[in-house]
């Protein structure tokens, strides 16, 4: 496979955080966390002198009066009466004081401790913060001291490289498909590819218009017949599913829409919703999305019949658009009859994933059963109705 | 030369003097900042007052203590004390927010002053060095 190219940088960490300052600022911040330590203290201490003092308060008032050594100077105490002992001289602040009961004075003693619980949470939280800064400077400077270095890599799809690889091997030995990255691009470019096949054959189709006058029979017919086709390829592949198919193949889709719209001028949004809507339906038949990548994978031609059978559902009344995509989808059909070479060889391009080349080769061969039969599109399991697709296409060659 | 030497001379006089003024300017900066964070506290603490107050009865005692007095006070005056009190540390704030936002421009328009000379000061050095 391929290598993607991969551009990256490596920078040394002791050029981008040079140790010298990372220590400062390791210091800077230990500065600070002391700080803030101190404060806290402080703040725990006014805490317990808080509650003490109130426990105080709540039991002066259990006597009358209390007998006390007054202190009476600097060095100096006298035996003493503590009277009125209900009777608190509260400070309120900044000079201002007043007469308050036990009770009252607890009340505004418990209040002053919440305001100090609420600062000392603050305070916790800017710790926090510090310490988050510190540990990360910390570790920075242990990796500068071991000289380690970073490493970015960026990744670039280089799926066409790879697809154009993996062809060959692909085509040889069918498998269960790779990885999900693999299968992906591939389909990318699988996509790519048929969507600038798709559009050099519409502009071939473009020149010569049909009539198309069956947008709602076979909208229907269409669903239903998705849905076996579906099925019926389901049961013949052993793919596993890959969720992530199904995003690209609705992405995918999407896009060939896109170009389609603005060659036919139709409404992009709703071709889009179509499609999604339709792989969705697919996706939610199969137990594999695998299978649901496999119509598109089946590519051009049941892009293609897909595209047409949107446009059906979505524009009714767009008729002469649709006839020639149906028409570019019989051109499709045609080449890959005739032609089983070209078609598998984009084919096993486009998918990485062995398993979709596998299922490449059954939908050509089914193809060629039904072309000339039917000259249908490429509906696989249209075996069992071939009363269908035969109809669907003499409306579209009307 | 000796031309370019006084200029030189010249220039480190300037460079000085400018260095003087921003520290000057830096010191002025600092003041300002405590005095703001004082009188922060001042206004937190008057406000906490102002509520203990509302809490109180019609009929409390409110003392004030006036240096080693304390001087007993009707509840709506100190109320109303205690309210003009915080209008006018909200007053204060404000001017000294100004002012200090006037500091730090001044500060760093020294800033590049100082640093316009420096390049001066380099450029003569370095013509000196070549002569």
């Amino acid at each position: 496979m391929g290598k993607p190219e991969v551009k990256g940088t490596v920078t040394s960490l002791s050029s981008v955080f040079p140790p010298e300052e990372m220590q400062k600022a390791a210091k800077m911040v230990e500065g600070k966390l002391s700080e803030k330590q101190n404060e806290m203290n402080q703040l725990k201490e006014f805490i317990a002198d808080n509650t003490s003092l109130i426990n105080l308060v709540q039991k002066l008032p259990d006597e009358l009066h209390h007998d006390i050594m007054v202190p009476f100077g600097k060095a100096a105490f006298f035996p003493g009466r503590l009277i009125h002992t209900n009777e608190f001289l509260v400070l309120l602040g900044e000079s201002y004081y007043a007469d308050r009961t036990a009770k009252q004075t607890v009340e505004i003693l418990k209040r002053r401790g919440k305001s100090l619980m609420s600062k000392v949470d603050a305070l916790k939280a800017e710790m926090q913060d510090l310490k988050a800064e510190a540990s990360f400077f910390d570790s920075t400077a242990s990796e500068v001291a071991d000289d380690l270095v970073e490493i970015r890599e960026y990744e670039e799809d280089n799926s066409t490289e790879r697809v154009s690889q993996s062809g060959p091997v692909e085509l040889e030995s069918p498998s269960v498909a790779e990885a999900d990255n693999k299968v992906s691009a591939s389909e990318d470019d699988e996509y790519a590819r048929l969507m600038s096949r798709l559009e050099e054959l519409e502009k071939e189709e473009l020149a010569a218009e049909d009539e198309d006058a069956n947008a709602n029979a076979t909208e229907t017919e269409t669903d239903s017949d998705e849905d076996e086709l579906t099925e019926a390829a389901f049961h013949r592949k052993k793919v596993e599913g890959y969720s992530s198919l199904d995003h690209n193949q609705r992405y995918l889709v999407s896009q060939p829409r896109k170009q389609l719209q603005q060659s036919k001028g139709k409404d992009p949004m709703n071709e889009e919703m179509s499609t999604t809507y339709n792989h969705q339906d697919l996706t939610n038949q199969l137990a594999c999305t695998g299978l649901t990548a496999e119509p598109v994978t089946k590519g051009e031609i049941s892009r293609g019949r897909i595209v047409h059978q949107d446009t059906k559902m979505l524009n009714p009344p767009v008729n002469a658009s649709v006839p020639s995509e149906k028409t570019s989808l019989k051109q499709i059909i045609h080449d890959s009859s005739r032609n089983e070479k070209p078609v598998q060889t984009p084919k096993s391009e486009f998918d990485s994933s062995k398993a979709f080349t596998g299922s490449i080769i059954e939908h050509t061969e089914n193809l060629e059963k039904k072309l000339p039969e039917q000259k249908t599109t490429s509906s696989q399991s249209s075996d069992s109705k071939p009363s269908k697709p035969v109809s669907r296409f003499k409306m579209q060659r009307k | 030369m000796s031309s370019s030497s006084i200029a030189l001379r010249e220039l480190q006089r300037d460079l000085e003097n400018k260095a003087n003024d921003l520290s000057k300017l830096q010191k002025d900066i600092a003041k300002n900042h405590q005095v703001r964070k004082k009188y922060t506290i001042q206004l937190g603490e008057n406000e906490l007052v102002l509520k203990e107050l509302d809490l109180l009865k019609e009929d409390a005692n409110v003392y004030k203590l006036i240096g080693p007095v304390l001087v007993k006070q009707d509840l709506a005056e100190a109320n109303a004390n205690v309210r003009k009190r915080i209008e006018y540390i909200s007053a204060e704030l404000k001017r000294l927010d100004g002012s200090l936002q006037d500091l730090e421009e001044k500060q760093h328009s020294k800033r590049e002053a100082i640093l316009k000379v420096q390049q001066r000061i380099q450029s003569h050095q370095a013509g000196k060095a070549k002569a």
